[in-house]
């Protein structure tokens, strides 16, 4: 397995473990889509699903952190690719036109916490979020939304 | 007399499909687009039962919490609990007994067993076999009863907790658990013949509904409608949790990925639960107490976080939380249930088949909806257009 996803450490800034035992890999947030694009190349369109995005509002370091859990087939392992980007201007590149699998994932994101994911064209406010918050401007995962 | 009204029935029609359903859970509305029988596109549009069940959690202690995912999901609460308490226990560093574990693993078992019987009930309703539905529907509260011995509870049981479970089982219980298992075995075998057998059920599943393995793992789908595609995913093979690494059992996976190949997964991986709760109950270990005592489980959590992930009736249910150490309440609780990606991610489907076959595909996904239908109306007088019923055009306009 591991050899397979050599092509990760020319990206990774720093490894961790969530535990129990998924290898996550710390990755620039202008890299992700190179990431994916890559991994695509190296493991194929269909060797891998993107399991689930979670986003995590930092507010004392200013940081929205974005987690892709991605499965990957046959064995089943889920490693973790991290990154972080700017609290007060959360966006990043969308993966959509890669993998449609995280369309509901973005569009979760992009409701409860305010990250943009560029080229989405899916996203919209009241995805999940009654109206009532989505008028209010407010994003309900973020600390201090007062939700 | 001149012309004063247009009938306008546009060439794709608008369909909406849902979003009130009171026969099962996930009220979600499917803005099908119909060209003529066939349909042409289906937008997906959810929210209309959100209850922040997230954000709850994190105003609620960890403990708290276990009760509150327990309720994400009637029908599926003991998975949601156990994956959150796994992952709790992970935070920990917390090693629970084998006996927890087995028992874990068979209420989560008869969980998915009653859960499989229903939804292939409610297809066989769906498809006109009412009589059908109601035979599984009684068979499947047997299993309700099993699971009522074991957990104290039919439906909503609060089962496990941190460290372990709530309550052990005794040798009378375990007897009339499996009295009810080996009498059920043979009414599942029944269902999966009809189902392998009946004209109508195969003219009205096979074929409908088809996806194939590569769509599949790009558009994320889980479950059992992953493994009657052919693909090979089941967390309790691959992670192990709980007991699932010392219980023989075969993850089930057909090749057609048609509805009836979901459906049928289904039906053989009820007879896999079956003998993997007939294993536990002849194998159930006897290392220690199940049951923790409550009042010598830690109060403060320490920081960490931890992925944790179940196979749910549905397919891969993952939770993610975090604690910063200082707080009571857990900073990050993250579900991903499997619908939310067998649902979401479902509407190139559709594409293809006929309005008839809609409900059919919907309902191989495991929740169901209703139907409700439209056309425009033009008033040249007033120059207006507005919506009106079907059966309202009927009466005249």
């Amino acid at each position: 397995m591991s050899s397979r996803l050599d092509f990760l450490s020319s990206f990774t800034i720093e490894t961790l473990v969530v535990k129990p035992g998924r290898k996550t890999y710390v990755v620039k947030p202008e890299d992700l889509r190179s990431v994916f694009s890559k991994m695509i190349e190296v493991l194929g369109d269909s060797s891998f699903y993107v399991s689930t995005i979670i986003g995590t509002d930092l507010k004392d370091e200013g940081r929205i952190r974005l987690d892709y859990y991605v499965v990957i087939l046959p064995e089943e392992e889920t490693i973790v690719l991290r990154t972080f980007i700017p609290r007060d201007n959360p966006s990043i590149d969308s993966l959509i036109d890669l993998i449609p699998g995280v369309l509901p994932g973005e569009c979760e994101t992009h409701d409860l916490l305010g990250v943009v994911f560029k080229g989405n064209p899916f996203l919209k406010r009241g995805f999940f979020v009654p109206s009532d918050i989505v008028e209010q401007g407010k994003y309900p995962l973020r600390k201090d939304s007062g939700v | 007399m001149g012309i004063s009204k247009i009938i306008e029935v546009p060439l794709a029609l608008e369909l909406p499909v849902g979003p009130q359903h009171p026969a099962l859970h996930e009220p979600v509305l499917l803005k099908a687009y119909a060209d003529g029988e066939e349909i042409v596109k289906v937008e997906i549009n959810t929210g209309y039962n959100h209850r922040g069940i997230e954000k709850l959690c994190e105003k609620n202690s960890f403990y708290r919490d276990i009760f509150i995912v327990a309720r994400v999901c009637g029908i599926c609460n003991l998975v949601h609990a156990d994956c959150y308490v796994r992952a709790v226990e992970h935070i920990l560093g917390m090693e629970i007994s084998n006996r927890a574990k087995y028992l874990r693993v068979l209420a989560m078992e008869l969980e998915r067993l009653h859960s499989h019987m229903l939804i292939n009930a409610v297809m066989a309703e769906n498809i006109g076999f009412e009589n059908l539905f109601m035979n599984i529907m009684l068979d499947r509260e047997k299993i309700m009863k099993a699971k009522e011995i074991l957990t104290g509870n039919r439906v909503l049981s609060d089962y496990v907790m941190v460290g372990g479970v709530r309550r052990d089982i005794d040798g009378v219980k375990k007897e009339k658990i499996k009295d009810i298992v080996l009498k059920t075995e043979e009414r599942i075998k029944y269902y999966k013949k009809v189902f392998e057998e009946d004209t109508t059920i195969l003219k009205r599943l096979v074929d409908v509904g088809k996806v194939s393995a590569s769509d599949v793992v790009k558009h994320s789908l889980v479950g059992p409608v992953a493994r009657a595609s052919g693909v090979k995913i089941d967390s309790r093979s691959s992670d192990k949790y709980d007991a699932y690494g010392e219980i023989p059992f075969n993850v089930i996976t057909r090749s057609e990925g048609d509805s009836w190949a979901r459906m049928m997964v289904r039906w053989d991986e009820a007879l896999e639960s079956i003998k993997i709760a007939l294993h536990i109950l002849d194998h159930l270990p006897s290392d220690a107490n199940p049951v923790p005592d409550e009042k010598k489980l830690p109060r403060k959590i320490p920081a960490g976080e931890a992925y944790t992930r179940v196979e749910a009736q549905r397919g891969e249910l993952t939770y993610y939380v975090m604690s910063d150490g200082k707080l009571p309440n857990p900073y990050r609780v993250k579900i991903r249930t499997p619908s939310f990606n067998n649902i979401i991610s479902s509407g190139f489907m559709y594409v293809g088949y006929t309005i008839a076959d809609l409900p059919v595909i919907l309902t191989s996904l495991d929740p169901c909806i209703s139907c409700m239908e439209r056309v425009t109306i033009v008033d040249i007088d007033k120059n207006v257009s507005y919506r009106l019923p079907f059966k309202e055009l009927a009466k005249g306009i």
